[in-house]
Parts: C-alpha cells; structure tokens; sequence
C-alpha cells in the first residue's frame, strides 16, 4: 500500500516535471540551432547568440534592467527600514497601518498601479511627469509588501528592543544602534526580500509598457520587440532571460538557507 | 495625568522629531499608491471628453451595457476561473505527492518548481509560440505523426491562454501548498488505519478538511495573479483578444483614442472582483477553521 502510494506519487510529480520543463527545453534546443522543421533540429550553432551579443541596444537592455532593478530596490529597502525603526521604536500603535499601507500593493497589481500614476502625472507638467521618475516610483510602490515582509519578519527574528537597550547600555544612540547592531542582523533577511523583489522587476512588463514608453526598455520589452521579427534571435534573448531568472532564484534559496541555518545556530547556542 | 516636568515635555518633542524619519515613507507611499488610486476612482466618475461633469454613473452604465466591454469581464472571469480551478487541483496531487515522496526525486521536484516559478509573462508566451505555435514544434512532430488533437489546437484562442496560466500557477501554488501538507501529522494516518479507515477515507475526512483553509488561501492569490496577468495574454494576442488588464492599459495608453475615465470605471470593476474574490475566501477560511479555535 506503503509503496504503491510511493509510486503514484514519483509518477505525478514526474508529470509535473516534464509538463514544466517541455516549454523551456525545447526553447533552448530551438535557440541553438539553424533550423527545426520535422523531428529532429539540423544546424547546431550558436549564430544567434553572436548576434543578440553583438546587438548593442540588447545591451542597453541588459544594463538598463538592472539600474531600474536596483534603484527602487535600494530606495525601497532604505524607506522601509526606516520607517519601521520608528514604528517599531516609538510608535507601535502606528504598526497597523504602516502594515496595510505596505500590503496595498499587492491586491492591486501592476496594471491599475501603472495606468493611475499615469493618469495622474503624465500631462502634471512637473517633474513627476518625467517617464523614469514615474517608472521607478511605481517600481518602489510594487515591491514594497515583499521588502516590508522580509525585514519585519528578520526583525522580529532578532528581537530587536532588546538589542537596542543592549546598544544603548553600551553608550551607542538608537539611530546608530540601529543601522550598526541591527541591520548587520538582518542583513541575510533583507537580501532574500530584495532578490524576490529582483525577480518581480526583472519580469515586469505592463509597467515598463505603460509608463516608459520609448524612453526606457528592459530586457522583456527587448524580447517583446526582438519575437515579432525573428523568433531564431528571439529564442536566444529567451534563454538569456531565463539563465538571469534561474540565476536569482538561485541566490534567493542559497541565502534563504544560510539563514535558516545561521537561525538554526543561534537557537542552538 | 499632565507633563510639567520639563524633561518630559522635551522628551515627547524628541519624539515628534522622529515622525520626521518616517516621512519618506509617506512620501512615496502617498505620491505613488494612495493619491494615484483615490484619483483613479474618482476619474472613474469623471466623463470622457467633458471636463465639466464632475460626477455621473454614465462609465460604469456603459461598461454594463456594452457587449465588449461585458465581453472583457467575462472572458477575463473565465479564464481566471478555469485556470485557477485547474492549477489548484494539479497542485494540490503535485503536493500531495511532494508530501508521501522524500529524497532525490522530491528534490529534483523541488528545483524545477522554484525554476519555474519566475517563468510568466512574455517569456512564456514565446515559448509557448515555439512549441505549439501555427509552426510550432510540437505542432510539426503531430503533423508527422497524425496526432489529431495537437494539430486541431489553437494557442491563439482562450483555450491557449488557459493553458499558458494554468503552466504559471502550478509552481506558484504547488510551492504554496507543501507546507501546508506538512501540517498533516503522520499519526493521523495511523490512527485512521488503526481504526480501520482506507486511505480515501482520510484524505476526505481529515486531510482534505484540514487543508482547505490553505487552499482557499492559495487560490485567491491565483485567481489575483490570473486576473491581472497581462504581459502573457499580450504577448500572444496583442489586442485581439478581450481582457480586462489589456483593455484598461489600450484606453491609458492609447492604441486607439485614450479614454481615461472609462480605463478607470474598468480598473475599478477589476478592483472589486479582485476585493470579492478576497472576501469570499476569507469567508471561507474562517468558516472552515472553526474547529481550530475550540
């Protein structure tokens, strides 16, 4: 019974796998030859890439994902960080709100976000109106449940009121007790939440879409445009992609363990 | 109780001092999230093309009487409705599975759920058109073969979408559901063998119960990330095809004219479908968890 129940289950999952990964491997095979017309590919060559790596605005794809990746992430994790030092220090009745403030986001999403700061700032003829500055802050607003959830729950972890008297028994301000005990705490924490948040901005599209128009591309706009005239170049932009979104989540499951175990550890003391 | 201490006053001004840290925050919570949807709803009162009216009913009228627009809602419902029924029931066998199963195949299941789980929007709408496409390969080898079904399907239809959202929920909701499987304790197995159920009886009278707030859980955050899936439905059929998150963004951005009260009376549609659908499933889970409180 035991075993049959083994077996039913390796052979779900088996399904699920290969259910998973027929899109992905046959995308890959596809990129790296000339041409796949009947059973088998024919032409094994790695054309494609050469040219996507020779095309100098896929580059400027690449580089400018990652600037509009980092620059909302870094902002973000520094308002947030913030804003729960005060919070959580001194006015703990305003937690609840700092809370739904943060989760907001998330039941609304990327379109209705994208289209009312548009509607809002595009024809506002002030400095909000600028397509990066609307891009960006509508990047910090979207990310911002999965940060505010990874440095409560870090900071929560540590215990941090107790550190901080700690701190301040020793002679160190809060403020600077805070950014020097504190966060060097919770550092692993916050670098899972910003590699989640990596991974939500690397493959947002509706946003870019909307607010940046010609302005900014990042690399899905760039896959978008480079597919509606060659899907040989446009399968390898693809596998480009995927090696950068297998490559964060990789990261995020390293540091989310080296967590576990460095909690794990302190437990253990 | 009043403060004429001196030290105290001054203590409570320090206090005030570090509201001061907090601005930040509100400063982009306030310019980015709150102000743009309190305007977003009241635009949606707002008129196209007549700045005068200040409030009238007139979109939402529209929205309910007009066959495209009504069209949008429904497809949009039906196709997060399938998708997220569908992605539900493989992902709960898919944990379940996850649960009885331990060691290398478990792992292996693991990595490919986690890969997986980035992999939407339009990445997968190419990928997709590659394999199943009009010269999809997939397609060419049923040709070969004379696979009837795989020939006769077509990826530029809601059954195409359906199937690309039901492939990005699985993983989503499989890695969702595991931990709620590992709240099943094997001793209730046992007590259920030892009091002689079969394995069908305990999954449908204790494991199944037990689950069923995670489920609920777990399935409005499908039913959100299918609603308002848009680069995956674009990808594949540009405007051609009827959804809500598609519509909304043409009538800001504007492939045809822009209408940017209508797009909001429509955003606010899809808010509240999205508020109900939340509703309904905390309902649900509190319904289904009151034997944990006694």
């Amino acid at each position: 019974m035991n075993k049959m129940n083994k077996v039913s289950a390796n052979i779900v999952m088996t399904c699920i796998i290969i259910w998973l990964l027929i899109p992905l491997v046959a995308t890959i095979i596809y990129s790296m030859f000339d041409n796949w017309t009947g059973i088998i590919p024919y032409g094994f060559s790695f054309k494609n890439y050469e040219t996507i790596f020779g095309n100098a605005s896929f580059l400027k794809a690449i580089y400018q994902t990652i600037l509009i990746c980092i620059i909302p992430i870094v902002l973000t994790i520094l308002v947030v960080l913030l804003a729960l030092f005060v919070v959580t220090i001194y006015f703990p009745n305003l937690e609840k709100y700092v809370q739904i403030l943060c989760m907001i986001p998330y039941t609304i999403q990327g379109v209705i976000l994208s289209v009312s700061i548009l509607a809002l700032y595009a024809k506002s003829g002030t400095f909000l109106s600028n397509r990066l500055i609307m891009l960006l802050g509508t990047y910090c607003v979207i990310i911002l449940p999965y940060i505010y959830q990874g440095i409560r729950n870090s900071m929560h972890a540590v215990n941090m009121p107790m550190l901080l008297e700690a701190a301040e028994m020793l002679g160190a301000s809060k403020l600077y007790a805070f950014f020097r005990v504190i966060v060097p705490n919770i550092i692993t924490g916050i670098t899972v939440s910003s590699l989640l948040a990596v991974g939500i901005l690397f493959g947002d599209y509706v946003i870019i879409r909307n607010l940046s128009g010609s302005a900014v591309t990042n690399v899905q706009v760039f896959l978008y445009q480079t597919m509606k005239h060659s899907s040989t170049e446009a399968s390898a932009v693809f596998v480009v992609i995927m090696l950068m979104t297998f490559l964060i989540t990789a990261l995020v499951l390293y540091f989310q363990s080296k967590n576990k175990l460095e909690q794990i550890q302190k437990e253990g003391r | 109780m009043k403060n004429d201490n001196p030290a105290a006053v001054k203590k409570i001004t320090n206090k005030k001092i570090y509201l001061l840290v907090l601005l930040p925050f509100l400063v982009v919570v306030f310019l980015y999230e709150l102000l743009p949807l309190v305007m977003l709803i009241l635009d949606s009162f707002g008129l196209d093309g007549d700045k005068s009216v200040l409030f009238t009913l007139q979109n939402y009228a529209k929205i309910f009487s007009t066959l495209s627009y009504k069209k949008a809602i429904m497809n949009s419902l039906e196709i997060t409705l399938i998708s997220t029924v569908l992605g539900i029931i493989i992902a709960f066998m898919g944990a379940k599975a996850a649960h009885t199963s331990r060691g290398k195949f478990r792992s292996a299941f693991m990595t490919v759920l986690n890969m997986t789980s980035n992999f939407a929007g339009v990445p997968l709408a190419f990928a997709y058109m590659i394999i199943l496409g009009t010269s999809g390969v997939i397609r060419q080898i049923a040709n070969i073969y004379g696979i009837e079904f795989i020939q006769n399907f077509d990826l530029y239809t809601s059954k195409g979408l359906i199937l690309m959202y039901v492939y990005f929920q699985i993983p989503l909701s499989t890695l969702l559901l595991i931990p709620a499987f590992n709240g099943i304790r094997r001793e209730w197995q046992e007590a259920n063998l030892l009091l002689g159920g079969r394995n069908s009886t305990f999954w449908f009278k204790v494991g199944i119960p037990v689950l069923i707030p995670s489920v609920f859980g777990t399935i409005s955050v499908l039913f959100a990330n299918a609603l308002c899936a848009y680069a995956t439905a674009y990808a594949l059929l540009m405007n051609n095809f009827s959804l809500l998150p598609v519509n909304i963004s043409s009538m800001f951005t504007g492939d045809i004219a822009a209408k940017p009260h209508l797009g909001a009376a429509l955003s606010v549609v899809m808010m509240l479908l999205m508020c109900a659908a939340i509703l309904i499933d905390n309902y649900v889970i509190k319904a289904t968890t009151r034997w944990n409180v006694r």
